[in-house]
């Protein structure tokens, strides 16, 4: 490493980075075990335990949750403070504001965990929390907003770092989605109803729900790839004007993509078109940000034979890039109507999911941890199993997932040579079965690797230079 | 204008941001509040009973949405499968929609009046009894908890201003009307008279001496899709 | 494509620079394959917003020059598959079911119907294979409740039927102490050879014939309404009361279960998936249910 000068580490606010990043390693066990155990209750299902606090209904919002937004949100929290930070020379605006985000957030996440098994729920998929703790949200978003701001306005560099403008357009956009998404009237402190019904309520909830995707686990992790790519690779960005270009095309398109959600029920033939079209539209500008990435590493690609981390930036703008293909092609009507309510939207969601942001996330967290605490990384090789065991338990989970997923959908439409429909409902959950024992299987060995980053991260902060670093 | 100009002011690039995430949204949802065209002109509907309505919030706060649809798409399997395709006016009072996003188990627009109220007892209790290739959990406590409906009026109050078409008698008389539907032989002219004859009275839960939460969320099961008159029905271009 | 061929400079601009290797960028160009298929993507939108429904307006939509519609899209895709079975739903209709049954070849094709209605109607109920389950009888042997002919059949599907078994204990408003019950259900024990206490079946079967009347369903022999007599006359075939002497049992044959039948009651519903139907229209059509019919039919083997 060579160090330009020396680093001026007390200039910025690294106590909550090192907090958000920690609370993010606790999440993303906590978030893949729920996951996991979901996936054993569908292959074994008496592992419901007849219990509401652990029944499927309940704890699949749970997962949720917990990866997205505990998870995800945490790193980007994290990362997010970090990279402004450093690339704005600058302290966090207000440390108020700050320790407000970071309990603010946690305790959200702990009453999302309170309240899911209790069975208090708005019943809008990845935007469950009851009302509440909607507002607290806001407050949390609102908080955030004007620190990053805050912190982007005292920068030296006048050009604000590409990975500021994903940040931004992350933050801004997620608080619109949110706002009108969770748009409701309270019946008393618990409980609500929303605001829309039927139709309208439908296109507004994917028209959040894909954006939760599109900003929150797109948008955000490109800001994020964006530091740490060229960060860890030691190599200019591959292109300005690629950054520009596919920047503002993916916000601009993303928000249209909703209705592919939507496609063939009761939502109008026209809306659909649109969600199709725009999806499809999608892809270049997805695949810009893919291709800035990997192609920042011409001319070092020798580094990936020594370099573990970097190995899972490449991992995961790989899935990133398969995802995004995957997700436009699913988005045309004709392959809609086999994939959709079937695992193959599962499978594709967690080549995203796992694939892509896990992976660049827990890239992210071996490339700032150290720095973080001024020492190393513990173990090279502890990464290196890491990066496999997550490689390995990703491509079990989405083959088994195309796999039952393709197969479900072709079964449900299967004629027999009389043209009456071949198998009733029942069998094809039956033949799903050894797909979701694989899928468990896979889960089970992607949990494992992430407690292998835990024990790495424990040894690395453990042997920090001294006790004001650990703090 | 050139980049540098929006890269280097935080005021206009949020701005800009802010314009450009809003046309996709607007462009896409502003139209379904406005055009005829969007909730089918069909006959039957109606608010849901209290009873189904306590039943739809089980239903909700179970999570069943997360493994269950409830439209049936324009295919024809599933119109086979499951009957006739799904309108957009058979949701147009659900506060929040329940279309669902995966079928798991199957669909259940159309699931009303095809299995007694004694198979989703059982079925409920433990689905593989009946259904050995299931792995929907089992649900023991429903049966165990005796419905809360104290709050009843107060619910159908605020669906009524968000637009659900309650009438003050439908909102007086809530309890009653709930304990009419579940309670078997009991009084139910005053409840037929305000919700239409095709409301289902039932022991739902096989326990006459209680109301408990397997009685509402079986009577909200038992009415799934069976309000729209399809005889008096065609299709609308939309 | 290593660095020295390309002469492409950074922007000059240099973020975070005090520690490790500082964030810079190079202009290199759109890539051309990238830029190109971006373009050809959005033409692609284009002539797709050309053909098919797309924009909304003030007062509708455009509706594309194909004039397509998922719903009309369904119509074509169903009158396509209609056309193709009509030559046997013809037939279907016009004959009856025991006429369709000597055709094997159309027998055939309503058994393949029949099996995919009852997969996804009949079996949550009925099991797989209308293997049954406690409560909801089985149908694969020949113990019926309403009759296994073909019309019988046919007329339990259409209809429905409901059991009448009624409560009789104090408690659940019948009219019969815990005594009582237990002496019936030592009788009911003792018909199908079951090990009961002698004593109390004497009296059980006096209250049976007697003033419990179960003899006016089950019949003097306890041999179910289709089979048996009371007092020499055949009894009501309809009200579906099951034979108490084979040994096949819907509720359970413990002293418990049968106690608990004799107690609460039973009544078992089965739903009506023809014009009887709950709520508007029907569930299953004419064609649908004369298949389901052949198929259970042939479940059990059949009998006319």
């Amino acid at each position: 490493m060579v160090h330009a000068s020396t680093p001026p580490l007390e200039m910025y606010d690294y106590g909550v980075i090192k907090k958000f990043s920690i609370m993010a390693i606790i999440y993303a066990v906590v978030g893949f075990l729920v996951g996991d155990l979901l996936a054993w209750q569908l292959t074994f299902p008496d592992l419901n335990f007849d219990s509401p606090y652990l029944s499927f209904g309940r704890l699949r919002p749970l997962h949720t949750s917990a990866v997205i937004f505990a998870f995800g949100g945490s790193v980007l929290f994290a990362t997010s403070y970090y990279v402004v930070q450093r690339t704005c020379k600058a302290r966090l605006f207000s440390s108020a504001l700050t320790n407000f985000t970071f309990w603010g957030w946690n305790i959200i996440v702990l009453a999302v965990v309170i309240t899911y098994p209790l069975g208090l729920s708005q019943g809008k998929e990845y935007a469950e929390t009851i009302w509440p703790i909607d507002v607290l949200i806001t407050l949390v978003w609102v908080a955030y907003f004007i620190n990053f701001v805050g912190t982007l306005a005292k920068r030296k560099e006048k050009h604000i770092y590409v990975a500021n403008w994903f940040y931004l357009a992350f933050i801004i956009t997620v608080a619109v989605l949110h706002l009108v998404n969770n748009a409701a009237v309270p019946v008393n402190w618990t409980d609500s109803y929303s605001l829309y019904s039927g139709v309208q309520d439908a296109m507004i909830q994917w028209w959040y729900g894909h954006n939760a995707v599109g900003f929150f686990l797109t948008a955000a992790f490109l800001g994020l790839m964006y530091y740490f790519v060229p960060k860890q690779a030691e190599r200019p960005v591959y292109s300005y004007r690629l950054s520009i270009v596919h920047f503002w095309a993916i916000i601009f398109l993303y928000i249209w993509a909703g209705p592919h959600h939507l496609h063939y029920t009761a939502l109008p033939d026209w809306a659909s078109t649109l969600g199709a079209t725009f999806s499809i539209m999608l892809l270049l500008p997805s695949w810009g940000g893919m291709i800035n990435g990997i192609m920042t590493l011409s001319g070092a690609w020798h580094k990936l034979r020594t370099d573990p981390v970097l190995r899972f930036f490449i991992i995961s703008l790989s899935f990133y890039g398969m995802s995004t293909f995957e997700g436009p092609m699913m988005s045309i009507k004709a392959v809609n109507a086999l994939s959709h309510y079937t695992d193959w939207t599962i499978g594709h969601v967690h080549s995203g999911a796992l694939g892509w942001v896990a992976m660049v996330s827990f890239g992210a967290l071996y490339h700032m941890v150290p720095r973080l605490y001024g020492t190393t990384i513990y173990s090279k090789g502890l990464i290196n199993l890491h990066f496999w065991l997550s490689t390995i338990g990703v491509v079990l989970y989405i083959t088994a997932m195309w796999i039952s997923g393709v197969m479900q959908g072709l079964m449900w439409r299967a004629y027999d040579e009389f043209g009456n429909l071949t198998y009733s409902f029942a069998e094809t959950v039956a033949a799903m079965h050894p797909y979701y024992l694989i899928r468990s299987v896979g889960g089970l060995v992607f949990l494992l690797g992430s407690l292998v980053m835990v024990y790495n991260v424990y040894k690395t902060i453990r042997q920090a230079p001294d006790r004001a670093a650990r703090a | 204008m050139k980049h540098d100009t929006i890269e280097k002011s935080i005021p206009l690039m949020s701005i800009l941001v802010v314009l450009v995430i809003s046309i996709g949204g607007l462009v896409e949802i502003v139209p379904l509040f406005y055009l005829d065209s969007v909730i089918e002109k069909v006959e039957g509907m109606r608010p849901y009973t209290p009873l189904e309505l306590k039943g739809r919030d089980i239903y909700l706060r179970e999570g069943c949405y997360n493994c269950h649809s409830q439209m049936i798409r324009p295919f024809r399997d599933e119109t086979e499968r499951y009957g006739h395709y799904s309108l957009a006016a058979e949701s147009q009072y659900d506060h929040p929609f329940q279309w669902g996003s995966k079928r798991t188990g199957p669909d259940l627009a159309r699931v009303g009046g095809k299995y007694s109220s004694l198979w989703h007892q059982e079925h409920m209790r433990r689905p593989r009894n009946l259904v050995p290739e299931s792995v929907m959990p089992n649900y023991p406590w429903l049966e165990k908890n005796s419905l809360d409906y104290a709050d009843i009026a107060k619910r159908m109050e605020v669906m009524q201003t968000i637009g659900v078409p309650y009438s003050a008698s439908m909102i007086q008389n809530a309890v009653a009307d709930l304990e009419a539907q579940a309670i078997p032989d009991s009084e139910s002219d005053a409840l037929l008279e305000r919700y239409g004859d095709k409301v289902v009275l039932d022991d739902f839960d096989g326990d006459a001496k209680r109301i408990t939460e397997l009685d509402a969320l079986v009577a909200y099961l038992q009415m799934l899709g069976t309000l729209v008159d399809f005889s008096a029905y065609t299709a609308q271009e939309r | 494509m290593a660095d020295e061929k390309k002469p492409v400079e950074t922007t000059g601009h240099q973020w975070d620079d005090d520690e490790g290797y500082p964030l810079k960028e190079y202009n290199n160009p759109l890539p051309k394959w990238w830029l190109y298929t971006f373009y050809a993507t959005i033409v692609w939108a284009v002539i797709y917003w050309v053909f098919f429904p797309a924009w909304p307006t003030l007062s509708g939509f455009t509706k594309g020059t194909l004039g397509w519609s998922q719903y009309k899209q369904l119509d074509e895709e169903i009158a396509t598959a209609k056309a193709a079975q009509k030559p046997f739903d013809d037939q279907l209709a016009k004959m009856s079911l025991k006429e369709i049954s000597q055709d094997p070849r159309l027998l055939q094709y309503a058994i393949s119907g029949g099996k995919a209605v009852f997969g996804d109607n009949c079996a949550p109920c009925h099991g797989s294979g209308g293997i049954g389950a406690k409560g909801f009888p089985t149908l694969v042997d020949d113990d019926w409740l309403y009759g296994g002919s073909l019309a019988a059949i046919h007329e339990t599907i259409d209809s429905g039927r409901t059991g009448a078994m009624p409560a009789h204990l104090e408690a659940h408003d019948g009219s019969f102490n815990t005594a009582q019950v237990e002496n019936l259900t030592d009788y009911v024990l003792s018909l199908s050879n079951q090990p009961h206490d002698a004593a109390q079946a004497f009296k059980g079967k006096a209250l049976f014939n007697g003033e419990a009347g179960c003899n006016g369903c089950h019949g003097d022999l306890g041999n179910g309404s289709l089979k048996g007599t009371m007092e020499g006359e055949a009894l009501e075939a309809s009200v579906g009361a099951p034979n108490l002497t084979d040994g096949i049992w819907l509720y359970g044959g413990s002293r418990k279960a049968i106690n608990q039948s004799i107690a609460k009651g039973r009544n078992g519903k089965m739903p009506a998936w023809g014009s009887g139907f709950e709520g508007f229209g029907r569930k299953l059509d004419p064609l649908s249910i004369k298949e389901v019919s052949l198929y259970v039919h042939t479940l059990s083997g059949g009998s006319f």
